[in-house]
């Protein structure tokens, strides 16, 4: 018994408060929640408080659901919470805090790719040719 | 069901403005009642749906019977208790009865329909592309009232907007989940499958069921609500709802479409000659520039002889409403002679 709980009341050292995605949910069907822990902990393990959840997967609209818990939210960030990077999208995307940078250059990335995939194709049966 | 779940906790069972403010009156701060901002010139061109004057008009010929208030609703099976009581006690039961069906028939609000909304907080036209689907955030602050909480939208192509009323209807029902509404409205709420439920008069179960399920200032509880309006005009069926909370809706949709001849005939019929004569002033309230309500003033007419004007000036049937305030007036003759 005294095994079960020594998970549960560990105490460690250093560590501070962060605002991720715990993930859970199903084989092939994620669902992550939004939850303040301490960063030593697990991911899926005992948190602080949760903030809010989100669902990847769209729904019969077509619509990703995602829930915030603003107020909480601002008070874990008021106490000094830190957040990972894909809840700092998450949160530029809703426009609760400005857009991550990273969202901006992904964003680049994938239209340089995508306009560097149309233009080859384009140059290539051209090339060969105007080659004699 | 769970409309009345919430109006039991209301304190004095008063018959009208009390309750009705402390269950509805928020939406009035809110801004929701639409006579608030333009109350002035309202109150003195055209009555509400609100005013005192009205209600009481329409309480008085919505009637009081308990039979039917309190007629059984389906609950799980008990056995009856029966109590062995004096004179007093039974009079004292029958009062506290009474209050609790003036709970029971407190009408539900009429507003207008509202506006769509269409509102965009931000443009980020690069995202274009990063994603295949939308987004909904819905903020899960407990203490906020639902009307102002904030649901956003980001689309694919990085249009940051407010959420639409139907987007938040369904966000708030799965966040905060009312019981006897669902996420998505039941099929019986389209116009096709309404008639089925008219056929076997069941136009009061559909209305609480509307109640429960939309928002009274949302186009699908306005339209199932005129629908079942019309169809209970066109059938004459007014006793379906006599004495159920919908009684003074329907009456205010009528007389506001002039569409009267129909309950009159029925009211005359039943021998309810009061409620006539509330629904005749409460028609010349509202259409005060009309030749009856004008010769009603000058004249100072009550009963039947206000009955009368109006018949011959504004109704349509005239001929049947003739027909039963004779056959009215030969009944009370004949009663009173035996």
């Amino acid at each position: 018994m005294v095994q079960l709980g020594s998970r549960l009341l560990r105490g460690y050292r250093g560590g501070h408060v962060v605002i991720r995605f715990a993930l859970g949910g199903c084989t092939n069907r994620p669902f992550f929640r939004i939850v303040a822990a301490h960063s030593r902990r697990a991911r899926d393990g005992k948190y602080l408080e949760q903030l809010g959840c989100l669902d990847p997967l769209p729904n019969a609209h077509g619509e990703r659901v995602a829930g915030l818990n603003l107020e909480r939210l601002r008070h874990w960030l008021g106490c000094g919470a830190q957040l990972s990077r894909p809840a700092e999208k998450l949160l530029g995307l809703a426009g609760f805090l400005p857009l991550h940078p990273m969202t901006v250059t992904g964003a680049e990335r994938l239209r340089r790719r995508a306009q560097e995939a149309a233009a080859p194709p384009a140059d290539g049966p051209a090339g060969p040719g105007d080659a004699p | 069901m769970a409309a009345l779940g919430a109006w039991g906790s209301a304190l004095v069972p008063a018959r009208l403005s009390r309750v009705a403010r402390a269950l509805w009156g928020w939406r009035a701060r809110r801004g929701l009642v639409q006579d608030a901002g333009t109350a002035d010139e309202g109150k003195a061109t055209k009555p509400s749906f609100e005013d005192e004057t009205v209600q009481n008009l329409l309480y008085k010929m919505t009637g009081l019977n308990l039979q039917k208030v309190f007629r059984p609703v389906k609950k799980e099976l008990k056995p009856p208790k029966y109590k062995l009581m004096t004179e007093a006690q039974l009079e004292e039961a029958t009062r506290k009865a009474i209050e609790e069906a003036k709970e029971k028939l407190i009408m539900p609000p009429v507003l207008k329909e509202r506006e769509p909304i269409d509102d965009v907080l931000a443009e980020d036209k690069f995202l274009e592309g990063t994603e295949t689907t939308k987004y909904v955030f819905t903020d899960l602050t407990y203490s906020i009232p639902h009307r102002e909480r904030f649901i956003v939208v980001r689309e694919p192509n990085g249009v940051l907007r407010k959420a639409t009323w139907e987007e938040r209807d369904r966000m708030i029902q799965i966040f905060f989940p009312k019981e006897g509404r669902r996420v998505i409205p039941p099929v019986v709420f389209k116009d096709e499958h309404l008639g089925t439920v008219f056929r076997q008069d069941r136009h009061e179960d559909i209305l609480n069921m509307c109640i429960a399920q939309f928002e009274p200032d949302s186009p699908d509880y306005i339209r199932v609500h005129h629908r079942t309006y019309d169809d209970i005009e066109k059938h004459a069926k007014y006793d379906l709802l006599r004495s159920t909370r919908h009684f003074g809706g329907m009456v205010w949709y009528l007389v506001n479409r002039k569409k009267t001849d129909g309950l009159l005939i029925d009211m005359i019929q039943r021998d309810l000659l009061d409620d006539a004569t509330s629904l005749i002033t409460l028609y010349h309230m509202l259409h005060p520039e009309c030749q009856s309500a004008k010769e009603a003033k000058e004249r100072k007419l009550q009963g039947v002889d206000l009955i009368k004007v109006f018949v011959k000036t504004e109704s349509q049937k005239e001929g049947y409403i003739q027909l039963a305030l004779q056959a009215y007036e030969e009944a009370m003759a004949t009663s009173t002679a035996s």
